[in-house]
Parts: structure tokens; sequence; C-alpha cells
């Protein structure tokens, strides 16, 4: 089955003597072309699971699936070639390569599996016209504005072509405007590409352009909205 | 290499700071190794030079030529011993020289008279003018630095305090002893000067300093057992026991120890300082799906590229400096010991930046989620 799906994933913390339950009984499916929204108050849960998610956290119980492949098969190598081929993250803002150039970010995701081909270079440069940084290849973070270093992120998430893209909190930071910009960038694009999204945010302005809207309060997931989400 | 490139072209000032570090100490680490290599030779050149492989001193000497007085006769029976090819004696004595007829007091030149037998496997090459000769008792061949003196060929010399007078007839090349530039002469002219005074031979007929063996694998004992009186010390022994060479080298190497030290210290701290700040970039790589392999050959390549670059501006530094130090320095390059010492550092830099790479290898990727800074 491709896509995500969790089946009744928990994850406990030892704190001293007690036990804390940061995820409870946790089951969710998002197919492809499906984009997720996960909504909550800090503290909910929301980091412990995208992180099992991301393949960052192996969860207490229950199984995580991606693209068909249970998680809790595989060693630690594994994990990580597996997030570099399946799963495009798009975290905050300052989370690009400050002395990597944004051509280079995107290159970069290709030098960790090998070498970088013609057809990398090429399709690098083809992202970037995508979210509209054309004439920003040689620049570096520092030289971007919040909005610019976003759109790199999510072109460089698309980079090895993964078929599950993960956003953490990815308008924090931003201004009303800007923040619906990157999101209905990544809605159109991901729709685009067939991929499976989730988002997890605290931004309820940005839960028209999902498809579903999940809530977790204190570790419990539930189905809160599903509609039609704007494109 | 594609992070570390990337990483030195943003950062230029940082990485030019650690680099001048390293180019200083190797540097400095060339210079002492160079200034090493000129005083042992200074020191001890003769016996670098001479093909022996044993030295036999007299008994309680300490492998010191100061102290050994033994019979020359000596070298027949050692001939006679299994695997001893071949004996040659030889005798050492500091003076002053001093052209003949000179007047004026700054020509005098601090020398080492040594004594040999012509023909024998302690004479040198000559490079200029003629050998010595058994009977030719006035003629002496001399260390070619000698020639910065005003030395030349046929040039008579006295030596001061005896009545002797010595020809310079020919000139060899890299031998001094003692730190002294070194004459040789015949065994029976030395023998005139080291034992002017009378009684100071203390009886022994035909009396030298030591007795230099040529053979392999010859056997101690038996040389021991079967000649009285003696003690036996490898080549390098031998020049050990020169006066000073131990304390010398040992000053030097001591200080390249240090060096060494420092460099791997200074090294450590800096990358892992460095890779401490990046932690929260590292993990985010991690995320993404950088493996340690991928994060630890970026450090280790840095740290590759930053030590062979600066060892390689010290090489040159140090040639450079070589050339506007002092004729009369004992300063000498050997380019074998430069790229020894450069493997050296080099390997140690390398190794400095493991500690690195273990702090990578522990960072989790988690802390690239759920940050909102």
């Amino acid at each position: 089955m491709k896509g995500i799906q969790f089946e009744n994933v928990s994850k406990y913390y030892q704190e001293g003597e007690r036990k804390f339950t940061a995820l409870n009984q946790v089951s969710i499916s998002v197919k492809p072309g499906e984009f997720a929204a996960v909504i909550g108050p800090s503290g909910s849960g929301k980091s412990t699971f995208l992180s099992i998610a991301g393949a960052l956290l192996q969860p207490s119980e229950g199984n995580v699936i991606i693209n068909g492949t249970n998680l809790s098969d595989l060693k630690p190598r594994e994990l990580s070639k597996l997030r570099l081929d399946q799963i495009g993250f798009v975290l905050q803002t300052s989370n690009l390569v400050p002395y990597l150039t944004v051509f280079d970010q995107l290159l970069v995701v290709k030098k960790m599996k090998g070498s970088i081909t013609k057809e990398d270079k090429h399709f690098a440069k083809d992202l970037l016209d995508e979210v509209d940084l054309a004439d920003k290849l040689t620049k570096y973070p520092d030289q971007l504005s919040g909005g610019e270093r976003q759109r790199t992120a999510i072109a460089r998430a698309l980079m090895n072509n993964p078929n599950i893209i993960l956003a953490d909190e990815p308008t924090a930071s931003l201004d009303t405007q800007r923040a619906f910009e990157i999101v209905e960038l990544m809605a159109s694009g991901l729709k685009a590409r067939n991929k499976a999204a989730i988002m997890v945010t605290h931004d309820e302005r940005l839960l028209k352009y999902c498809d579903k809207v999940y809530q977790i309060i204190d570790g419990n997931l539930t189905l809160l909205d599903e509609q039609i989400a704007i494109r | 290499m594609f992070l570390a490139l990337r990483e030195f072209k943003h950062a230029k000032l940082r990485f030019i700071m650690i680099g001048m570090i390293l180019v200083l100490i190797s540097w400095l680490v060339f210079i002492l190794s160079g200034l090493g290599n000129g005083l042992s030779a200074l020191s001890a050149a003769t016996f670098k030079n001479m093909d022996a492989d044993y030295v036999i001193f007299e008994e309680g000497s300490r492998h010191s030529m100061l102290r050994s007085v033994i019979s020359e006769d000596l070298s027949k029976d050692l001939k006679r011993l299994e695997h001893v090819n071949e004996a040659a004696p030889m005798g050492s004595q500091t003076a002053v020289v001093l052209r003949e007829n000179a007047t004026s007091e700054d020509e005098k030149i601090d020398v080492s008279l040594l004594g040999i037998n012509p023909g024998t496997f302690l004479e040198p090459e000559v490079i200029e003018g003629e050998k010595l000769v058994q009977g030719n008792d006035q003629e002496v061949i001399v260390n070619d630095v000698l020639k910065n003196q005003g030395i030349d060929l046929g040039d008579t010399l006295e030596i001061e305090g005896t009545d002797e007078i010595i020809k310079v007839v020919g000139f060899v090349e890299n031998e001094s002893f003692n730190h002294l530039p070194a004459i040789f002469m015949t065994m029976d002219a030395w023998r005139k000067i080291h034992f002017a005074a009378p009684g100071s031979d203390m009886g022994v007929i035909n009396p030298v300093n030591a007795i230099m063996l040529q053979g392999e694998d010859i056997i101690l004992e038996d040389i021991n057992q079967s000649v009285e009186g003696i003690e036996t010390a490898t080549k390098q022994e031998a020049i050990n026991g020169i006066p000073g060479y131990t304390a010398e080298n040992g000053t030097i190497m001591m200080m390249l120890g240090f060096l060494l030290a420092i460099s791997a210290f200074v090294i450590t701290v800096f990358f892992y300082v460095m890779t401490l700040q990046k932690t929260n970039q590292f993990g985010i790589l991690k995320a993404i799906g950088a493996g340690n392999g991928f994060l630890g050959r970026a450090v280790v390549s840095q740290v590759f590229l930053l030590a062979v670059i600066s060892i390689g501006v010290g090489i040159l530094l140090t040639y450079g400096t070589a050339m506007i130090l002092p004729e009369g320095m004992p300063f000498a390059l050997d380019p074998k010991l430069v790229i020894s010492y450069a493997i050296v550092l080099l390997v140690v830099s390398v190794l400095s930046s493991l500690l690195s790479v273990r702090k990578i290898t522990k960072i989790d990727p988690l802390q690239a989620i759920g940050r909102v800074e």
C-alpha cells in the first residue's frame, strides 16, 4: 500500500516513576495525493507524531508503514536511507545549511546518495524555477527572505522525488501573506506530483488548503474535518 | 568534499586563521628538524659517514673516544675473529690551527684532528687534491668548510701549542666531529700531537682511541671474551657517546614532540567546537537522510585539505627561511626528513578530527523537528 499508515501507534516516555503517554493508539492513513494537517496545542504530541512519521523516532507500540515498508523492521542505517529516498522534510525557516547556495541546498541531497549527474542539476533548476527562485540560485540563506527560504526548503524536499512529504510548522515566522503563499505552493506541488503529505501546524488559517484535518490532544488523534481543499 | 569545500569558501576567515596556526606550527617543526639534522651532522658527521658496524673502545670508557686509549695492535687479533671483515683504528683530538706565520688573532680555527691509517675504510673520499699517503706525516686532508676561512690546497698550518706544521693536500666533504670541522692525518702524526706529553699514552704501545670494525652478524660476546680490556659498541651507540650528541638530539626531539601534541590539541579543539556549533545543522542534514559517513567524511576531508595546504605552505616557508639563514648555521634540510614530518603532521591532524566525527555520530536527527525559533 502506498502512502503512510499508522496502526495503533503509541509512544511512552518514562518520567521518573511516571509513565508519560505522548501518543496513544494513533491510527492514520494518508494516501498519495492527500494533504493532511495535524493541529494541536504545544505539548500535545505533534512533534512526537511527526518524528515517528519521519522515521526519526521508534514507536513504543504499533506499526508505521511507509510505502509498504514496516519501519520497525529496519536498522538505523536503513532508516537513514529510507528518509533520504522516501521522505521529504520541510522544516522551519532556519533549517537550510548556511554555507550552501540555494542551488547547492538541493544538490547536497543528491550528493548524500552518491554523485551528482547532469540530470540532477537540470531537475534542481526546474524545481527552483517552479518555486520561483530561478534568479536566486547563487544566493546564500542569509540573503533570502523567510518566504524564499521556505520555498527553497520545499524544493529541497522534492529533490529526491520522495513519496511522503512531512512539514513541521512550515509557516512559523512568516507573515500571513507569505504563509498562504507557501502552503498554497506546497498543496499544488504535492497534488501535481501525487505525494502523500502531512503538515503539523498550529495555524488554523492554513487548513483550507488541506484535504483532512486531524487534531491531536494529549496524544489522542481525532479526525476533525474532511473537506474539499482549496487549490 | 562537497560540504567541506563550500564551507571553506563561505567561512574563509575562520579557516584561514586555523590554517595560519597550522602553517606556523609546521614551519617551526620543519625548521627544528633542519636544525636538529644540522646539529647532529656537525656533532657526528664523521661517525655517521664511516662505513663501520662496530666500534671497539677501552674498557670503562663508556663509548667515548675522549676516555678511551687502546693499542692499535689489537686490530690484528680482531681481524682474525669470525664475521669481522675489516678493522681500522682512529684517534681524535681537538685543536686550534692557524695559518703559518699568521699574525692577526682572528685566523685561529677550531678543528678536530682525526688520526687514521691511509687507505683504510676510514679515509673519506677526497673531492679535491690528493689522498693521504702512509709516511707523509705532514700532509693532511681537511673539511672543505675551511675554505671559508681562506684555507687552500698547499697551505701550511701551525697547530697551536705544538711545533707541528701540517700541509693541506686535499679536501673532503661533510666531515665534522665534536661540532668541529675535521682534519684527517696519518696515525703517526696524530700520535705526535695527542701523546706529546711523556707518559700520556699510559704505556700503551701504538695507542689509538678506538678501532672500527666492519662485518655483519658480529657476536659481541666473542669479541669481549677473546680480547682483554675492551668494550664494544654499535655504530649508533658510538654516535650517542659523542659528547653533547644525545642531549642536543633529545632537546630537539622533545620540542618536536610538544609541537605535534600542540597541533593535535589545537585542531581537535577547533573542529570540536565548530562541530558543537553546528549540531543543529548536522541534525537537520541527518533528518533529511545524510548518513554518519557522509557527515564524517565532510569533517575529515576538511581537516585533510586544511592540513595539506598548511603543511605545504609551511614547507615553502621553511625552504625560504633556509635560503636567508647565515652560512655558518648548522641547518640541514633533509627532504626525506621533511616529508616524514609532513606525513606525521598530516596523520596527527586527521586523527585529531576523529573526536568531531564521534560527536557527529551521536547527534540525534530528532532535534530537527519541533524547534520553532
